[in-house]
């Protein structure tokens, strides 16, 4: 019993490990846009919470726009450069960009 | 005048606790020393919490402490004969001997120097803190200025 | 069955090799660009699969090992020690992990069921999932490597099979226990996720901190399970070993406090990478750490290194937790030295009254008290080394450095919050702290008139009257602090929205579910606090009672009704049945037990406990005087207790709250404003979302 149940298990698994689908997932690094779509949504969250702080009265006025200022700078850097690479990206191939939802 | 009276009220509190310390009475004082030492049968629990059935040790122990407290001793002279008789583990923690303060002094030291070191790293990165840049005036930049407020504002 | 579990055993070793090897030759080929006979891609997943089958190999083993308990096959030895044919179904299946071979492969099984889910969600970042997976496998093959070869749960007895066992220890005989072992492991063995995710994200030099973002729940997750595990053992050494307390500070019990301590601080420290690129260094020692430690602690367990009232008989095992665990540092060590540069920090820390440098200050206290507990534990090891002699290290050492430590702790929960990021001003600060302040002062002034009496620290010595007052007006101090945090919030929503109080504190809670929840979570913690609190006014009595007689305790007055004694197939026992009185009337019964259960020849005690929020009557049947034939009932007055197990809710509550996720602000809009819904509104409901 133990002998069948043993052979049965290892035929099976064995089946799974060696014999996997044709398509099998590409293994590819992170690019630079995934990347800079990644630290937009950050920075966004950062301004978003930003704002709601402010509105519930944790920051004083000057305080609040000095690290607006500072945070949008920022995010204005990345949106440049996510501009930047996008219109590079859309010259180079008619095919459609995977852009990550926010 | 105000930090003269403070540096005043120090040791009359200290002088405070050691008057009343002997005006405990013997009933806290037997369950303090009884949290204060191990059961020796090896059970792993402090004397006086020491609960299994037939228990060879917890008994006479705490027989002889309440006969120790009933006879004056100070709980420093009970902690010793304690563990003169019993050895150093009957203490549940350590006494304040030799190396053994180390084992009290680690921790706390451990917390000021954490916290100085803390406040230290602090100041050293506020230091470093680049100032803040200039606002850009280009209409480039105003424009995903807009961009970013209008998707981030409430 | 026996062969079948043992083949299975050495079936998830070759399979977690494999799945190692091969996954670590197909990420190196795919990090230099070269390629075998065999594409790194299919290599990759065919190591994958591999570590998929480790665990259905590992639940075979597993079902094995349940299936020799509940057929009472004692040819296998582990079956034969731990169970019998009397033994209660469910405590037949807890006995896979009452002796150190069953709880090593419930250990192996559980980390092959993690790497499982893991896996089969690898779509979620390809890469970094095969990186995790690989380091996993690692884990899993010394976890393999153990059962087959140093505690083989299947080993058979020699020589005649003994018609029955000696059955289990009593003292694990009790429905808690078959809910905590598992618990305490998925937390230990959870971090091992979390692990994978930050040494493979530095092996791979991963951009950015999505990995933070992908860890998060099962980060979440693991620090729930490890919480509900350490409750669900205090709660059980409370109901079961009857000396009326919850934590001895046994060596055992800090083992599994350790891990959650640096835990707690990196579910902290990790929210300054994810939002601020901060901390990248210290997050990453911080989960090699918690891992290590949660290795340490089972070593702690089963190497007998330290005594230790509830670890596994003293074994060999302990030799191979060391070298693992210096594998682990080197490769942990050898990695960052390697990556270091990776780390940097993307921002520094802009003023010290900020929300960086409380999660700063939260990381140095709950490290410390994480080093004071080790310090602990381990100092009778270095006394003996140093001194010569062994001494004790137990509660009353960990009473007075622990705990001043702990509520520092609770202090910096409530500042936390009224911190704004980057930076706040004074000026905030003070308004922000003032409400607290003044429930912090005002509760200091009524516990006092309630009969707390901080100045008995100079008086007669006692601290616990000390702490209690500061652990109250800190709770005080606390809850205000995130109520008003909620309220501003909510004031906000409410603003925007049109809504009701309630209504806008539920959804700034579903817009920001992590943060939220954490609150919730801060609460939780101030409750258990209150509960722990209630420790210092402890009261007790002893007392042999004959038929009617009886004694008082606090408001209560027990007196017997009758005692006897019974017997079944499992146990002897022995038992008191009490009446219980409050103010002339009676309010409950009470039934005290002592039992000798006949297969280990062992006894235990059956707390009875009659629980209220304001204390506990918590009775136990002591024994008999020999002379009279009267059992002797020891009673314990336990103020608040209560509030600790409801304090544990609240922080499940919480976590799973802050595990939901946020509320989508498409959704936010429709379901809120139907009509006259404006890009505005869009944009608020977004708001409050973000990181925390």
């Amino acid at each position: 019993m133990s002998l069948i149940a043993s052979g049965l298990l290892l035929i099976a698994i064995f089946v799974y490990v060696f014999y996997p689908e044709r398509n099998v997932e590409a293994q590819r690094g992170k690019t630079r846009l995934e990347y800079l779509f990644e630290r937009r949504d950050v920075l966004y969250d950062n301004l978003r919470d930003l704002n709601f702080e402010h509105s519930a009265g944790k920051y004083p006025e000057e305080d609040f726009v000095a690290q607006r200022a500072a945070l949008e700078n920022e995010t204005a850097e990345v949106l440049a450069e996510i501009d930047l690479l996008e219109s590079r990206w859309t010259g180079t191939t008619n095919s459609q960009a995977v852009r990550p939802s926010r | 005048m105000r930090r003269f009276n403070q540096w005043l009220l120090l040791p009359m509190l200290v002088a405070l606790t050691i008057l009343t310390a002997g005006f405990a009475d013997s009933g806290r004082r037997y369950d303090d020393l009884g949290h204060e030492m191990m059961c020796a049968c090896g059970c792993g629990q402090v004397l006086i919490e020491c609960n299994h059935m037939g228990c060879p040790d917890s008994g006479p122990m705490l027989a002889e402490l309440r006969t120790a407290i009933q006879r004056g001793d100070s709980d420093n002279t009970i902690l010793t004969a304690f563990q003169n008789k019993y050895g150093p583990t009957i203490l549940a923690a350590p006494m304040l001997t030799k190396f053994n303060i180390v084992a009290w002094v680690i921790p706390p030291a451990l917390l000021l120097i954490g916290i100085g070191a803390t406040l230290m790293l602090v100041r050293k990165w506020k230091l470093r803190t680049v100032p803040m840049p200039n606002v850009p005036q280009e209409p480039a930049f105003r424009t995903l200025r807009d961009r970013i407020r209008r998707e981030t504002e409430l | 069955m026996p062969a079948f579990g043992s083949f299975a055993l050495l079936l998830g070793l070759v399979l977690s090799g494999y799945s190692l090897l091969a996954g670590a030759i197909a990420l190196r080929q795919l990090s230099t660009g070269s390629r075998g006979r065999v594409s790194p891609e299919r290599l990759a997943e065919t190591a994958r699969r591999a570590g998929i089958g480790s665990f259905i190999a590992a639940s075979c083993a597993a079902f094995a090992l349940v299936w020799a308990a509940f057929t009472n096959d004692f040819s296998v030895s582990y079956i034969l020690h731990h169970s019998n044919r009397a033994l209660p179904g469910p405590y037949k299946f807890a006995a896979l992990w009452s002796g150190q071979e069953g709880s090593l492969l419930l250990w192996a099984w559980l980390l092959s069921a993690y790497g499982f889910v893991l896996r089969l969600r690898h779509k979620v970042d390809v890469t970094l999932t095969a990186y995790a997976s690989a380091i996993l496998a690692g884990i899993q093959v010394f976890f393999f490597l153990l059962l087959n070869f140093a505690a083989t749960p299947f080993s058979l007895v020699s020589g005649a099979v003994p018609q029955d066992g000696f059955g289990l220890n009593p003292l694990l005989q009790y429905p808690e226990m078959v809910i905590h072992p598992p618990m305490l492991y998925l937390g230990y063995v959870g971090f091992s996720v979390p692990f994978a995710f930050a040494l493979g994200a530095l092996m791979m030099r991963y951009p950015g901190e999505k990995w933070i973002h992908i860890t998060r729940r099962w980060t979440m997750v693991t620090w729930l399970f490890l919480t509900c595990g350490i409750f669900l053992g205090a709660h059980w050494a409370y109901a079961v070993l009857g000396w009326g307390g919850y934590w001895g500070w046994d060596p055992v019990e800090n083992a599994s406090l350790m891990p959650w301590l640096t835990g707690t601080a990196f579910l902290h420290s990790v929210m300054m990478q994810e939002k601020r690129g901060m901390m990248k260094s210290w997050n990453v020692w911080l989960i090699f750490s918690t891992f290590m430690l949660s290795i340490l602690g089972t070593l702690l367990t089963r190497s007998g290194l330290v005594s230790s009232v509830h670890a596994f008989a003293q074994s060999s095992i302990g030799s191979w937790f060391w070298a693992f665990l210096v594998i682990v540092l080197a490769v942990c060590t050898f990695t960052y030295i390697l990556h270091r540069d990776h780390l940097k920090t993307e921002n520094k820390l802009e003023s010290l009254v900020s929300r960086e440098s409380s999660f700063l200050f939260n990381n140095l206290v709950l490290l410390v008290a994480c080093f004071t507990v080790l310090w602990g534990t381990f100092f009778p090891v270095l006394s003996e080394y140093v001194q010569g002699n062994k001494v004790t290290v137990s509660a009353p050492f960990y009473n007075r450095v622990a705990v001043p430590i702990g509520l520092f702790l609770l202090f910096l929960t409530g500042i936390g919050p009224l911190l704004a990021w980057r930076s706040t001003s004074f000026r905030s600060i003070r308004r922000n702290l003032v409400l607290p302040s003044i429930a912090a002062l005002v509760t200091a002034v009524v516990v006092m008139f309630c009969g707390v009496h901080p100045w008995e620290i100079f008086t007669t010595n006692d601290q616990g009257s000390f702490y209690s007052w500061v652990a109250f007006s800190l709770a005080a101090f606390v809850v205000t602090a995130v109520a008003s945090e909620f309220l501003r919030g909510a004031h906000v929503i409410q603003r925007h929205t049109g809504q009701n109080l309630f209504a806008s504190m539920v959804q700034l809670t579903r817009r920001n579910t992590r943060r939220y929840g954490g609150y919730i979570v801060h609460f939780g913690v101030v409750v258990i606090f209150i509960g722990l609190a209630g420790h210092a006014f402890n009261q007790t009595q002893e007392q042999e009672l004959g038929f009617k007689q009886s004694f008082h305790l606090g408001p209560y007055r027990i007196e017997c009704l009758d005692y006897s004694q019974d017997s079944n197939s499992n146990y002897d026992t022995e038992f008191a049945l009490l009446d219980v009185y409050r103010g002339g009337k009676k309010i409950t019964r009470l039934s005290p037990e002592l039992r000798f259960y006949t297969a280990s020849q062992q006894t235990s005690t059956i707390v009875a406990n009659h629980s209220t929020p304001a204390w506990d009557l918590y009775v136990i049947y002591a024994g008999k005087n020999p002379d009279t034939g009267q059992p002797i009932i020891k009673a314990f007055l336990n103020p608040l207790v209560m509030w600790i197990w409801i304090g544990v809710v609240i922080v499940a509550v919480g976590t799973g709250i802050a595990l939901v996720p946020n509320m989508s602000a498409a959704l936010a809009s429709a379901r809120n404003r139907p009509q006259d819904a404006s890009a505005k509104e869009n944009e608020m409901a977004a708001a409050g979302r973000g990181g925390d």
